[in-house]
């Protein structure tokens, strides 16, 4: 088996001095776009124990985002809800498996995904390299805040107990799972897996598979931009929010990931801002960091959390 | 083992006969931005069944050749990749690549866009317009088009996907080697009440909102079911099966093994993408002919590493 990385890799991101301020900037931009929710029964996905209804909603720029939302049938007045967050290629699943386990869940499609393209489509290759010169409309400033405004949208819900929110989600779903859990405090817990998004002008010399290949794609055909991309992706790293975290907060992470490289897991997980954070390292996976393993971990974690008990190992 | 549905090979002899009146007509672009030293990226476009214009990515590596090929016939997702998300893209040096989208796919959704989940049930009640009649046509047109070009050695040609690959393998001659991760369409009617899990899931969400089409439903399964294609596939094949105890272990897939005619390897899941996806890239190499498959690994997969465990790159 190949070595694993190590743990002391000293990762080249820094962060911009106006960073807090391009995002607080984001921030204010998205929250003065009224939500305009609307919540559609699906009766082909629902059953006795499980409501489905596609969710759509407005973000920056006035992107209507679609989701999935779930909540058990049989459920408290108030319940715990838990925020799903997509990889980069995969079409956002119906979280029935959320709600089976007693939380109100929400997957949401950011923009430029299935049913959330209408208005936004750079396409897949394409979205992590779409307008990347620029932070000001570089494709993940939508994207990022897409994410946040789904926290905007549970926190709307009469039937979500708002004080119990998590986030979660592996490879872009981890990174998202970093940067929300950064932007918005009303998170009270989060799970990242194989965290993408993080550290990337360090996974492009790290690693030359895709997507991250599609930056040195780009860089080979644009060498004179590489200044710029740099400069763009600092504000999008997710190593540079990390600081913001405070909520509990477990990281897994492959140490043979032929994706994310497990180098800037370690970088991400060393800048975490939590005191609670916790990481698992599983030497001999892949990309799947140890879900088969690993999934129980974060079903005790939220159920500590958010439903306040203990799940018997 | 499964007798196979009255009326199973001419279902699929009209369906290929209906294919066959539409010439492929293919469009190929040079598409520079993925294109490197060792690899050169195409776009193209075909015609299939309907008449339908697909799309796909044709990668071919730098030399004369003849090269081995691996064909990605069309998968369950939305997203059209180059190669698969993690394979190193120095696998572009050694292998034609041809991953293709097929109808309702990003490139090839106009005019019919699909949904994930969703496709799976699209027309299922009437087996003469489910969409993965016209699907199967695609990815046998990606294949067609495939064996056309110059640069392939055709004794080396890997077809790689979930059942599709098998379905391709059986319905046009060509493939000489198959690694396949049944998901679909094996035993479908009997095994999705025992899942929750998507894709299979879908057709218990179908089923529980229209129940009167069951049989309906059975009846179009039938068509492709992987057992009944499985003794016309001849090529050497590699079969992912599910970790022991799983919905689609080596267990229950040992019905397809049996009737699968050619050379069968069956691979437990280890649970892990880096042991599967070592597995499969180890076992393409040596099929192939090609000795050193650590120059084509991931980074972090080669056995090459400096001491502070960073990769070292061969490239």
């Amino acid at each position: 088996m190949p070595k694993p990385a190590s743990a002391e890799y000293r990762s080249s991101v820094r962060k911009p001095d106006d960073f807090d301020a391009f995002w607080d900037d984001v921030l204010r931009q998205a929250s003065a776009i009224p939500l305009e929710a609307e919540v559609i029964p699906d009766p082909l996905r629902t059953s006795e124990e499980i409501e489905v209804f596609q969710v759509f909603y407005s973000s920056i720029e006035h992107v209507r985002i679609a989701a999935w939302y779930c909540r058990p049938a049989r459920r408290m007045e108030r319940t715990p809800a838990v925020m799903l967050l997509p990889g980069y290629q995969m079409d956002p699943p119906i979280p029935k498996e959320w709600a089976r386990k007693g939380y109100i869940a929400l997957s949401v499609a950011p923009r430029g995904k299935l049913r959330s393209n209408r208005q936004f489509n750079p396409g897949y290759p394409n979205l992590l390299t779409h307008n990347i010169v620029d932070r000001h409309t570089y494709a993940y400033r939508g994207f990022y805040a897409d994410t946040w405004r789904g926290i905007d949208f549970l926190l709307s819900r009469p039937e979500v107990e708002p004080t119990r929110l998590g986030v979660t989600g592996s490879s872009q779903g981890g990174g998202l799972t970093i940067t929300t859990a950064a932007m918005r405090p009303e998170v009270r817990a989060a799970a990242a897996g194989a965290p993408y998004l993080c550290g990337f002008m360090d996974a492009i010399e790290l690693t030359h598979t895709y997507p991250y290949e599609e930056i040195n794609d780009y860089l080979r055909l644009h060498p004179e931009s590489r200044r710029e991309v740099e400069e763009t992706v600092a504000y999008f790293d997710g190593i540079n929010f990390a600081d913001r975290i405070a909520c509990p907060i477990i990281v897994n992470i492959g140490l043979q990931d032929n994706v994310c490289p497990p180098e800037t897991g370690y970088a991400l997980f060393n800048r975490i801002g939590a005191e609670d954070k916790h990481l698992y390292p599983y030497d001999g996976h892949g990309h799947d960091a140890g879900r088969a393993r690993h999934s129980a971990i974060v079903d005790r974690f939220f159920a500590h959390h958010l439903l306040g008990r203990e799940v018997s190992r | 083992m499964a007798e196979t549905r009255e009326g199973f090979h001419e279902y699929w002899r009209e369906t290929l006969d209906a294919l066959a009146r539409y010439p492929a007509c293919p469009e190929v672009d040079l598409l520079p931005l993925r294109s490197t030293a060792f690899a050169t990226l195409y776009g193209v476009r075909l015609t299939s069944l309907g008449p339908y214009r697909l799309f796909g990515y044709l990668s071919i590596p730098a030399g004369t050749g003849p090269f081995p090929a691996i064909y990605y016939p069309p998968k369950y997702q939305s997203v059209l990749e180059i190669i698969p998300q993690g394979t190193a893209n120095l696998i572009r040096s050694r292998y034609i690549t041809f991953a293709l989208a097929g109808r309702g796919q990003r490139n090839a959704d106009t005019p019919y866009a699909a949904m994930f989940p969703g496709l799976l049930t699209e027309g299922i009640d009437r087996e003469e317009s489910y969409i993965f009649r016209g699907i199967v046509a695609d990815s046998v047109r990606g294949l067609q088009f495939l064996l056309t070009r110059r640069e392939l050695d055709t004794a080396r040609v890997v077809v790689t996907g979930n059942d599709l690959a098998l379905i391709t393998a059986a319905l046009r001659s060509g493939a000489t080697h198959v690694v396949a991760a049944a998901a679909l369409f094996y035993r479908t009617a009997e095994l999705a009440p025992r899942t929750q899990a998507y894709p299979l899931e879908e057709i218990n969400d179908y089923l529980r909102l229209f129940p009167a089409r069951a049989e309906a439903v059975r009846r179009t399964l039938a068509y492709y079911d992987l057992r009944a294609f499985a003794p016309r596939i001849t090529a050497t094949t590699l079969l992912m099966a599910g970790a022991p105890g799983t919905l689609l272990d080596a267990l229950a897939l040992r019905p397809l093994v049996t009737a699968l005619q050619g050379l069968v390897t069956v691979h437990d899941s280890e649970q892990s993408l880096y042991k599967d996806g070592l597995y499969t890239e180890q076992w393409m190499a040596a099929q192939c002919g090609i000795t050193d498959v650590q120059s084509i690994l991931p980074e972090h997969w080669r056995e090459s590493r400096d001491r502070a465990g960073h990769p070292q790159p061969s490239a």
